[in-house]
């Protein structure tokens, strides 16, 4: 790649006119197609032989480090294309005609970190889709983006519940539960009142659609009497904990990880469909 | 909008509204100021959603060349960075874009958001041939994402003008971003580039009205108050799309 670099910048350095420019602009677009048709033989090359992996708790934190670190990306950015992933999927696995229950009401319930963040996208996405959802949003983080983003949903008349409900009333008013608690860096005890939460959740009957982790479950190993989820949406990458997850729907969202990304962590990323945001794993 | 079961009443569908130059300004104001959208996550909306409806008019075998490979101009301004994260947009969907990007913003938003297309191994071209011929061969077509509402349009200055005079005479199609750069807001040009496709975010601006080309709407986020408000009559996108025809 650094060599590819070299010839390029020594190709973009000419700053004459005239026949070398036909030269340069050539050699422009011929250098381009290599880097180009280098980073598709290699993917062609991944999905077939391998399968996607499944990513352990400190690989997940230091991928998400270099996307803010190295790669730039700011917290804003990522946070609304996970969030609209997470909407989108939600909308396939329970597309508002299959709703039972009318008005097409969600619950998303958002912990204290960027997986709560994430919930807040969603949630905003979902109203834009026609559902009518409504946030529990119990502990916020005094960052100013957390704010921001429960401001744009107030703003869209997304209405924020002041305690969680019963399971048995979570039953009857809602179709689904987004669980947008806890996130990948989730380790140790569950603080109130997020315990109590997951107890409720564990009662329902109505689907739960986890973002990234199931809430509760260890990110690795999972956890046979924690919730069990009926969607899993995994962001970026698949987490290990995703090997326990038994419902009926497993996504892929986050269509932002930059192929030198993916190849530096062999993630061997599924190719998306068309422009699809989120990529159907089971 | 609403999902109360109501009885179907015969619906008058009000045209949809051709933004002027102030209200544009008025509604991002009010999208930053009382919604408290943040200026990045905007822009990347925004590109996210040109992108998908490049993809729509051009999809990837539609393109005539061996190369799915597109020029995306892009300007100092916001224009310009919507350009850029719509390109970096255009490599996920495995198009090949190259970027001229002549004056770089000194707000780090901006700066932000080239590091994200470097890193992505888009290249940038150093300078713009004005032998049209070259980029006529080497690309399928140019994004123009030079100048935006956010800009005086009446004075454009060096290097856009000249650069405008080299996309004036292209034979690739052209695909502007939210306003053909040059274009006087408030009416359609008599002289400037002439777009094969527009791509207007949020809501159209008048001097698309007429628009003969292919024309997108693009950006599904607008508070149902704001829409409102400015009487939007927005189209409704079909499912989960956030791109539509008009």
């Amino acid at each position: 790649m650094l060599g590819v670099r070299a010839l390029f910048g020594i190709g973009l350095l000419v700053s004459s006119r005239g026949g070398s420019v036909l030269t340069h602009t050539g050699a422009c677009a011929r250098v381009a197609s290599t880097i180009y048709s280098k980073d598709l033989a290699h993917r062609q090359a991944c999905t077939m032989a391998n399968t996607i992996k499944y990513l352990g708790q400190e690989e997940a934190q230091h991928i998400d480090e270099e996307l803010f670190n190295e790669y730039r990306f700011s917290v804003d950015q990522l946070m609304e294309l996970a969030g609209l992933s997470c909407a989108t999927a939600v909308s396939k696995g329970y597309p508002l005609q299959s709703l039972l229950k009318s008005p097409p009401r969600v619950l998303v319930i958002c912990g204290p970190g960027n997986n709560g963040g994430d919930g807040l996208v969603c949630a905003r996405h979902l109203k834009l889709f026609g559902y009518e959802p409504s946030v529990l949003y119990p502990k916020r983080p005094s960052k100013q983006l957390f704010q921001n983003l429960t401001t744009q949903c107030e703003k869209m008349d997304i209405s924020f519940l002041t305690e969680m409900p019963e399971a048995d009333v979570i039953d009857e008013v809602y179709n689904l539960v987004v669980d947008a608690i806890f996130g990948f860096s989730f380790k140790g005890a569950v603080r109130e009142p997020f315990g109590d939460i997951l107890s409720q959740l564990k009662k329902i009957t109505v689907p739960i659609a986890s973002v990234d982790i199931p809430s509760g479950w260890d990110v690795e190993n999972g956890c046979p009497d924690g919730i069990q989820p009926d969607m899993l949406l995994s962001l970026t990458a698949p987490k290990k904990a995703a090997n326990h997850f038994k419902g009926r729907y497993h996504f892929l969202g986050g269509r932002f990880v930059p192929p030198a990304l993916e190849q530096k962590y062999q993630l061997n990323l599924p190719q998306y469909p068309d422009t699809d945001c989120v990529y159907q794993l089971n | 909008m609403n999902h109360s079961s109501n009885e179907k009443e015969p619906e008058t569908i009000e045209p949809l509204r051709y933004l002027s130059k102030t209200e544009v300004a008025t509604v991002e104001t009010e999208l930053l100021r009382d919604y408290r959208f943040g200026q990045q996550q905007l822009i990347e909306i925004w590109g996210h959603a040109c992108a998908i409806a490049i993809t729509k008019a051009f999809p990837l075998s539609s393109l005539s060349k061996k190369q799915p490979t597109l020029l995306v101009v892009c300007g100092p301004e916001q224009n310009g960075s919507i350009g850029l994260v719509c390109a970096r947009h255009l490599r996920m969907f495995e198009y090949e874009p190259t970027i001229f990007y002549p004056k770089r913003s000194a707000q780090s938003l901006h700066q932000d958001f080239t590091i994200q297309c470097e890193k992505m191994d888009i290249p940038f071209l150093s300078y713009l041939p004005t032998e049209v011929q070259l980029l006529n061969d080497a690309y399928n077509l140019v994004i123009d994402a030079i100048l935006g509402p956010e800009t005086d349009q009446k004075e454009v200055k060096e290097p856009y003008a000249g650069m405008l005079v080299t996309l004036k005479q292209v034979k690739i199609p052209i695909v502007s971003v939210d306003v053909p750069s040059g274009w006087d807001i408030d009416e359609p040009a008599k002289d400037g580039i002439n777009p094969e496709v527009l791509i207007s975010l949020t809501a159209p601006k008048k001097c698309a009205t007429g628009f003969s080309g292919k024309h997108f709407l693009a950006g599904r986020f607008l508070p149902y108050d704001i829409q409102k408000k400015f009487e939007l009559n927005l189209p409704e996108f079909p499912g989960t799309e956030c791109v539509i025809e008009l």
